[in-house]
């Protein structure tokens, strides 16, 4: 289905399923741990060897010899897989560094040996007596000290244009009577999902089916079968639950491969999970950036100019992170410019984690605002609201779709209490504790992608629903399930929803908080199939045909649904396919966030004591689950602010904190109440749906909030992300 | 006498009597249930004991009642589970009211960790059916949780209804445990390692005796790790969780004698009436799960720079008590810590109890620790501080941190400031200048050595605001309640 001009009505209007807020139909099979994830999968397959993944000592140089013969003797063993015994590997598509290393190491615990024996411990243990020797290079892993040879990254991808410039920024600027010129770090971040990676590999023949935990199927079966040299058909991907992703599972990852490699040479199934303290090192994460914003108003704090350039960096060959570009569509203002710079390091592979670009950008940006508006001398969300835009800044032909930051804004300031908030910092106590409130606003945007499904129609009336589209945690199976029954005019109980298998139709996948809108607008064409199909078979006009309550009505005709699958099953499959829309309108999701912390005088501790995010997000398809979304990732945000950060060794080239234990994410006490309202929005250029993504939106504007907030309890501003106790002391008054 | 020995692990999985063979000393609970036993509910996250996804619930005979408690499965051995009672997710059901309610409550998203806080919450509901949130709080305080922003899973927590009659078993429970116990001690080699849970601690300091270079461990909360993340060879591991004796606390005269395996969830209700703050340090140690098995007497066995127990006791005045063979010795606490991993400890001798002096009308005690977030935090600095209040003057002061140097120690010159000055003000900013030549902290990546100085400095200040009465403001779970609109 071409969805070229914006929806009018259609059976999603009728709000019987969707917009209400459904428990999540895989609820008891996650509270009772019967969900299967990929390493328990037992059952699939038999004879299950183990894998023990063994990576590098070294961040960059060159493996000379590797020692493996005690290994291979160790009780157990039944195969090494090295660089010399894997046979030729391609680098993936969406891969920077090989998944396997040798004789060539590009980071830090990159893979480069894989131990099978029959059970994990033996394989352990014998991973223990593998010698490497080592030639270790020079590399890069300070991003300040690489800033000043960043290079001009290559436009495309996700990336936009590395330079962007409007009217005559610098002249502006200079002339502004208000100027902002300031500078911000923020950090290397993880993901920690609670969920290794981790792959079940088995061959039959040449075919290889892997059980695996990935976000984007299709991106992983074509670069497994590209990164093992075999054809696409060959290779079947099967991802039904994934225990949290956040980006870090896009794309195909050492345990995939090895898994693969292992089983080839071990003639038989490998399991591999990466061990939790292997993960962060080993696979991609959030890069650090440093962000030069400069801002001029004129003296009613209307924005003149706004300059945002970033740099980070990445392994050579890597991809920068995008934190400039929500600078390019958030404001009003004549004249802009936006830089983005590349820098190459030697540390582990960047890549995206949940909100790339904006959740670093916009915790930059965002402050710039603040102390902008304070320049200024205007409330901050009165001077967001006074630099509001309707249209695309670069391009005023191009309006958004739907824009209501305004409202997000003004109706948090209500419901937060806004007016009590003092303007002046560090006056209000609440005994050692020092009191502030902090805005920020939160943008991202909504991606339009294909996505095709499958929808069955069996003799019992019952619909399934197939398509190669994930939940990673986000809800998938409960909004597409109601998708399906808003469209089939069938009860919840009526539908099945299976997913994350390569066998199925090609989807979105769970990336970039695309997955909501563009996977049940898949299921909605597929569904749109299938209902010509019932109409055809029970002889009635489908174009004038209902579907409700388990019937089919046409004119004064009526039938059950079911009797149209009487004699053989009827199946509906078809795709979402987006004309130009997007490149007519900018679509994008909008929030307010407010915070507000207690900092202890005496010692800086901090508590987040409040947290409201009121959101502009489209449809909401399912208000619990699309909740959920947003305060976890508020929760993800406070870590941003004030814990988060990979801390880097220098010397040698990694990150030190490569465990639970040292990569702090926030605890239960850590966080306290949390709201979320979403405003009442409906959005027909984004799809059939009508929907857009909030699942990222969450993270947006955050970690400023929070910092806004911090700088309003002490009257202290840190523009160095996380916002620790130290940096934050240093500047409190004795 | 030794006990006769037996080398089968016998335990009740489920209410039902399991019998392991082919388990190594170090084979872990998760380990067995995810490979052998095939319950995969219980998840592994970590395998380092620092996200809660692998917790199931250990039950064990307490005043001839069953008491479960949350334990992390990682990184706790089979073994040391020999005699009790091993409850995981599929014991359950799917119809447990915390199931429903976390369902209910969207208290799920991937669901990776939630047989965790499933478990964490029916234990918690067992023993606290209407908990407040900052009990809830700290019962999933080793609980991760990356997707749901934790609020769902407290509401759930509070909504749930409590665990119905018939689901609770623990009259069968406590009868099966005591007929699985015909009092053998479990002793066994596998794969050329060898376990021992003696029963006496006559016997353990036999053992201790005769194989000096053997690891003791209790709550195996850092051992654990040994085995499971630095792949360290354990030949030979002495448990010592099985001996009744030692989980004992008793008063004697003036002071409390707390055994080797006694828990910091045993000792937390008791320090609450006798040293709160104490307490609240406890409750910032780790989660349920690690306190549920960590001991205080491990905790300074280790001798870290950064245990949270340690500063405390020193503080406090209190007293090891060392035992080797038959002999037994008494050490104050800060004597013990030579040097960053050295403890003044002979071979084979071990530490059978620590003595704690009970306070007087006259003492004054606060201890605090500071770290990022609240709970599972390792401490940038800890401090704590004890004097005796007479006629309004301070006297023998005990000021003690952690972090803030190699091993955990008191603070002379700053104590010497507060000795036999008026309890004022100024004696403690006196003593804050005095602390600058107590410590040179170093930089790390947990804390800078200027804030650690400073955050000393400003601790003292606070306590003496506590303890002057002016000021109790102090981060709890609770504290953010009251919001300012
Ligand atoms: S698996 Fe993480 S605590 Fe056990
Ligand atoms: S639901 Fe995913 S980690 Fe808790």
């Amino acid at each position: 289905m071409k969805f070229d001009t914006p929806a009018t009505t259609n059976p999603i209007d009728q709000l019987k399923v969707i917009g209400k807020p459904t428990d999540r139909i895989d609820g008891p099979l996650k509270t009772t741990g019967t969900a299967p994830y990929a390493y328990e999968r037992h059952d699939v397959v038999a004879n299950q060897a183990y894998g023990y993944v063994v990576g590098a000592a070294i961040a960059k140089g060159k493996v000379n010899a590797i020692h493996v013969l005690d290994a291979k003797a160790a009780p157990g063993v039944i195969a090494v897989i090295t660089h010399e015994n894997a046979g030729k590997i391609t680098k993936g598509n969406f891969n920077t560094a090989k998944l396997l290393g040798g004789p060539e190491i590009q980071h830090y615990h990159q893979a480069i040996a894989l131990v099978v024996a029959d059970s994990f411990e033996q394989a352990r243990a014998a991973a223990q007596l593998i010698r490497v020797d080592y030639e270790r290079s020079d590399g890069k892993y300070d991003l300040a000290a690489a800033k000043d040879g960043a290079e001009k990254p290559k436009a495309g991808g996700f990336g936009g244009d590395p330079d962007t410039s409007v009217g005559d920024f610098a002249t502006a600027f200079a002339a502004a009577p208000v100027q902002l010129d300031a500078t911000y770090t923020t950090p290397d971040q993880t993901h920690a999902m609670m969920e290794p990676h981790a792959t079940i590999a088995a061959w039959d023949g040449d075919k290889l089916t892997v059980w695996t935990s990935n976000q984007m199927i299709a991106w992983g079966k074509g670069d497994l079968a590209r990164t093992l040299g075999i054809p696409k058909e060959n290779v079947r991907l099967i991802s039904p639950y994934i225990g949290g992703g956040f980006g870090g599972k896009l794309f195909l990852r050492a345990d995939v491969l090895l898994a693969a490699l292992g089983a080839r040479v071990a003639k038989r199934p490998v399991k591999v999970a990466l061990q939790r303290p292997l993960i962060i090192n080993n696979t991609t994460h959030r890069p650090a950036t440093i962000q030069r914003i400069r801002i001029g108003t004129d003296k009613d704090g209307k924005i003149t100019a706004i300059g945002h350039e970033s740099w980070s960096g990445d392994l050579p060959d890597g991809g920068p992170e995008t934190a400039v570009n929500q600078t390019r569509l958030l404001y009003a203002g004549a004249n802009r410019m936006t830089a983005t710079r590349l820098a190459v390091l030697d540390l582990p592979e960047g890549n995206a984690m949940r909100a790339p670009g904006e959740a670093p950008g916009l915790m930059a940006l965002e402050i710039a605002i603040d102390e902008a508006a304070e320049k200024a001398g205007i409330d901050p969300i009165e001077f967001r609201i006074r630099n509001d835009t309707q249209v695309d800044p670069e391009k005023p032909s191009r309006p958004f779709s739907q824009r209501q930051l305004n409202e997000c804004l003004r109706l948090g300031a209500e419901k937060f209490g806004w007016s009590k908030r003092s303007a002046t910092p560090g006056k209000v106590r609440d005994g050692d504790w020092l009191i502030g409130i902090g805005v920020a606003a939160g943008l991202r945007n909504n991606l339009v992608t294909k996505s095709a499904a499958r929808v069955r129609l069996d003799q019992r009336g019952i619909v399934t629903v197939e398509t190669d589209m994930t939940d990673i945690g986000t809800g998938t199976y409960t909004i597409i399930a109601q998708t399906a029954a808003e469209m089939m005019g069938v009860g919840l109980d009526k539908v099945v929803v299976t997913l994350g298998d390569s066998s199925f139709p090609v989807s979105a996948g769970s990336g970039g908080q695309w997955g909501a809108n563009n996977s049940t607008a898949g299921v909605y064409a597929a569904c749109v199939k299938l209902r010509e199909a019932v109409a055809q078979k029970l002889g009635f006009n489908s174009a004038d045909a209902t579907f409700a309550d388990g019937q089919v009505q046409a004119g004064n005709r009526s039938a059950a649904l079911a009797d149209a699958a009487r004699e053989k099953e009827l199946v509906g499959e078809d795709g979402i396919e987006y004309g130009d829309l997007d490149k007519k309108y900018q679509q994008s999701t909008f929030a307010g966030h407010f915070v507000e912390v207690g900092v202890d005088a005496a010692t800086a501790e901090i508590r987040v004591r409040r947290m409201l995010a009121v959101c502009a997000a489209g449809r909401i398809l399912n208000p619990k689950s699309a909740r959920s979304q947003v305060i976890g990732a508020m929760t993800m945000g406070v870590g941003a602010a004030l814990m988060e950060e990979l801390a880097i060794d220098k010397r040698l080239g990694f990150f030190v904190n490569h465990d639970l234990a040292g990569y702090e994410v926030p605890v239960h006490a850590d966080i306290p109440h949390q709201e979320v309202i979403f405003l009442d929005e409906t959005d027909p250029v984004s799809s059939p749906m009508k929907a857009k993504g909030v699942g990222e939106l969450g993270i947006c504007g955050v970690g400023a909030a929070v910092a806004n907030a911090i700088y309003n309890a002490t009257g202290v501003r840190v523009r160095d992300y996380p916002i620790t106790l130290d940096k934050l002391l240093a500047k409190m008054p004795v | 006498m030794p006990q006769a020995s037996r080398q089968e692990i016998r335990f009740l999985l489920g209410g039902e009597v399991c019998i392991v063979r082919d388990a190594t000393p170090t084979t872990t609970i998760l380990s067995w249930l995810r490979d052998t036993a095939r319950r995969t509910g219980t998840k592994e996250g970590c395998a380092e004991g620092d996200c809660g996804a692998c917790t199931v619930l250990v039950g064990r005979i307490e005043d001839g009642n069953l008491v479960s408690e949350p334990v992390n499965a990682c990184i706790r051995f089979l073994a040391s589970i020999d005699g009790l009672q091993l409850e995981t997710v599929e014991d359950l059901g799917g119809a447990h009211p915390v199931q429903r309610a976390m369902v209910e409550h969207h208290g799920s998203q991937c669901g990776f960790c939630t047989p965790g806080f499933v478990m964490s919450l029916a234990a918690l509901k067992r023993t606290n059916p209407q908990p407040t949130e900052g009990e809830i709080d700290r019962a999933l305080a080793g609980n991760l949780c990356r997707c749901t922003g934790y609020a769902p899973i407290v509401a759930a927590a509070m909504a749930a209804q409590p665990e119905p009659a018939h689901m609770r078993l623990d009259e069968t429970i406590v009868a099966k445990l005591r007929a699985l116990d015909d009092g053998t001690s479990l002793s066994f080699r596998r794969d050329g390692a060898r376990w021992d849970s003696p029963r006496t601690t006559d016997e353990l300091a036999s053992l201790f005796l005769a194989f000096p270079d053997a690891r003791l461990v209790a709550g195996a909360t850092d051992v654990g790790l040994w085995a499971t993340k630095l792949t360290r060879d354990l030949p030979h591991l002495i448990y010592v969780g099985a001996i009744d004796a030692l989980r004992r606390v008793e008063q004697v005269d003036n002071t409390i004698e707390i055994g080797a395996a006694v828990t910091y969830a045993d000792i937390e209700p008791i320090f609450d009436g006798l040293y709160p703050d104490f307490a609240r340090l406890i409750r910032r140690i780790g989660g349920a799960q690690v306190r549920s098995v960590g001991t205080l007497a491990g905790n300074v066995a280790n001798g870290s720079p950064i245990g949270d127990g340690s500063p405390a006791l020193i503080a406090l005045g209190a007293e090891l008590v060392l035992r080797r063979g038959d002999e037994r010795r008494a050490l104050p606490i800060e004597e013990f810590f030579v040097a960053y991993g050295t403890q003044q400890r002979w071979p084979g001798e071990f530490i059978e109890t620590i003595r704690v002096p009970l306070p007087a009308a006259t003492t004054r005690y606060a201890a605090a620790k500071i770290g990022k977030r609240f709970d599972q935090d390792i401490s940038s600095v800890c401090a704590a501080l004890r004097f005796e209040l007479v006629d309004g003057a301070i006297l023998e002061p005990r000021l003690a941190f952690g972090g803030m140097d190699g091993v955990p120690r008191r603070a002379a010159r700053a104590e010497a400031a507060l000795q036999g000055r008026s309890f004022n003000e100024a004696a403690f900013e006196a003593a804050m200048l005095a602390l600058d030549q107590d410590f040179s902290p170093i930089d790390d990546h947990r804390a800078s050595a200027s804030y650690r100085t400073r955050v000393a400095r400003n601790l003292l200040l606070k306590f003496y605001r506590e303890l002057a009465g002016e000021t109790a403001t102090r981060l709890e779970p609770d504290a953010y309640v009251h919001a300012i609109v």
